[in-house]
C-alpha cells in the first residue's frame, strides 16, 4: 500500500479546510441568531410553589427585557466563590431562583439567550467569549491537520524515493548477473 | 495507475470516512458545553490524540518484547513505526492541550502532575527515536532501544491515572475503567469523544502500517546493496537515499 500522493493529499487538506471553516461560521452564525442579552437581574417571578417561572435582565443602557422559561432552559451559573453550578428548569426550578436571587443581589452579570421571549440559556456574562474560544478551536484544528497532512507528505515522498532506488538495485544487480 | 489504486486501499479510504463524520459530529452535531462553550470541542482532538500516543507506547513496548524474545526483525520495525507515530501523536496531545489551557485556566502550562508525565511520555518517544538514529546499528542497538520502549511503557499508566491520583487542574478521567460516575460525559459528548477516538485510531494504524513498509524498504536496500556487494557501508536509515538519489 502507498500513502496519498502530494496532490491528492493537498485536496483532501483543501476539503478539510473548506469543512472547518464553512462549519466554523455556521456555528458562529447559529450562535448569534438567536437573541443574546447581557445584564444584571433586575426582577424574578415565582410560582406558588416558588418555582421560577420568568426574569427580568437590565442590559448596560437601561433596557429591561422580560424572559420566559421552560423546562429545557439550561443555566451555567458561578456563586461568589468561582464554584460553577450547571443544571436545566426541569431538574431545579427552585434552586435557580436562589441562584438568580444571589447574583441580583451581587449585580453579578449574566448573558441570556433566547428565543421568542424564551430564554435558552442563562450563564455569566461572556465577555467575548464565542470569537475567542472559536480562535482556540481552530488554532488546535489546524495544527493537529496540517502536522498529520506534512507527515503524511513527508512519508510519501521517502516511500517514492526508496522505491525507486530498490528499482535501481534490482536493476544493477540484474546487470550483474 | 498505481496511485489511482493505492487511493483505494480500503483502510486509507475508512479511515478518511470515519474522519469525515466524525468532524460532522463535532462541528454540526453535538451541542455546545455549557460550561466551557465552543472551546469544549478541543476535547474530541486532545483525547484521541493522547490515546493514540499512549497506543503507540504499548506498542513499542510490545513490539520491543516480542523482539527481545524472538529476535525478528519485523518486531524491531513495528516498534520503530509505532514510536514515530506515536511521537508525532504525542506532540499533538501536548499542543492541543497548552491551546486549551489558554482560554480555560488562562495559562499555557502547569506543572501538575497529569502534564508532567505526558511531557515525560514525549521525551521517552524523543529519545527511544534519536537513540536509534545515532547508536551504531546492530544487534546490540535493537536490544537497548527496546529497553527503552519498555520503560516508556512504565509511564503510561501513570499518566492515565495521574489526575485521579493527585486531583489538580486537569479534570478527572472521563474515558477507560477508572472512570467515576460524576465525571462521565453526557450521551451525546460521549458518543462524539468515542467517535473521534475510533477516528484517530485507524488513522494511527494507517500511518504505523505506512511507516513499516518504508522501514521495510529500507532494509531491502540495505539487503540489496550487501548482495551487490557495494563497499560503501551502509545502515538501515538514511545513507542509502541520499546517495542514489541523483544516480538515475
Amino acid at each position: 500500500m502507498k500513502p496519498f500522493c502530494k496532490g491528492q493529499v493537498l485536496v483532501i487538506a483543501a476539503l478539510l479546510v473548506a469543512v472547518a471553516v464553512i462549519t466554523m461560521v455556521s456555528q458562529v452564525a447559529s450562535a448569534q441568531s438567536g437573541t443574546v442579552t447581557s445584564g444584571i437581574v433586575v426582577g424574578i417571578d415565582t410560582d406558588g410553589d416558588g418555582r421560577l417561572t420568568r426574569f427580568a435582565v437590565s442590559d448596560s443602557s437601561g433596557t429591561v427585557t422580560t424572559f420566559e422559561v421552560s423546562d429545557t432552559t439550561e443555566y451555567g451559573l458561578e456563586n461568589q466563590a468561582g464554584d460553577r453550578w450547571v443544571s436545566t428548569q426541569g431538574e431545579e426550578p427552585v434552586e435557580i431562583v436562589r441562584r438568580l436571587l444571589d447574583h441580583r443581589e451581587r449585580f453579578a452579570p449574566i448573558t441570556v439567550s433566547s428565543e421568542n421571549g424564551v430564554a435558552i440559556s442563562v450563564v455569566e456574562r461572556e465577555e467575548g467569549k464565542l470569537e475567542t474560544s472559536l480562535g482556540y478551536l481552530f488554532a488546535v484544528f489546524a495544527v493537529t491537520w496540517a502536522l498529520f497532512f506534512a507527515y503524511v507528505l513527508y512519508m510519501g515522498s521517502k516511500q517514492r524515493v526508496l522505491q525507486h532506488d530498490i528499482a535501481r538495485l534490482k536493476g544493477a544487480a540484474g546487470q550483474a548477473k | 495507475m498505481t496511485r489511482v489504486l493505492s487511493f483505494l486501499d480500503p483502510l486509507p479510504i475508512f479511515t478518511a470516512a470515519l474522519m469525515g463524520v466524525t468532524l460532522w459530529l463535532i462541528f454540526i452535531w453535538v451541542p455546545t458545553e455549557i460550561n466551557q462553550g465552543a472551546v469544549q470541542r478541543i476535547l474530541y482532538f486532545h483525547v484521541p490524540v493522547a490515546w493514540g500516543s499512549m497506543l503507540g507506547i504499548f506498542i513499542v513496548s510490545g513490539s520491543s518484547i516480542m523482539y527481545l524474545w524472538k529476535k525478528n526483525e519485523k518486531w524491531d520495525r513495528l516498534a520503530v513505526a509505532s514510536a514515530e507515530v506515536g511521537v508525532v501523536f504525542g506532540g499533538l496531545m501536548l499542543l492541543s492541550g497548552m491551546i486549551w489551557a489558554r482560554p480555560v485556566w488562562a495559562v499555557w502550562w502547569t506543572g501538575e502532575a497529569k502534564l508532567t508525565t505526558a511531557l515525560i511520555l514525549f521525551f521517552i518517544y524523543v529519545a527511544y527515536l534519536m537513540f536509534r538514529a545515532y547508536f551504531p546499528p546492530g544487534a546490540q542497538r535493537q536490544r537497548l532501544a527496546a529497553v527503552i520502549g519498555l520503560i516508556g511503557a512504565v509511564n503510561t499508566p501513570i499518566i492515565y491515572f495521574a489526575a485521579n491520583l493527585w486531583s489538580q487542574a486537569h479534570p478527572p478521567i472521563i474515558i477507560g475503567p477508572a472512570t467515576d460516575a460524576e465525571s462521565t460525559l453526557g450521551s451525546d459528548l460521549g458518543i462524539v469523544l468515542m467517535a473521534s477516538t475510533l477516528a484517530f485510531t485507524f488513522l494511527f494504524i494507517y500511518l504505523v502500517q505506512v511507516r513499516y513498509k518504508i522501514r521495510r524498504a529500507e532494509d531491502d536496500i540495505v539487503e540489496l546493496k550487501r548482495a551487490s556487494g557495494a563497499r560503501t557501508p551502509v545502515t538501515p536509515e538514511t545513507p542509502v537515499i541520499t546517495e542514489t538519489r541523483g544516480a538515475s
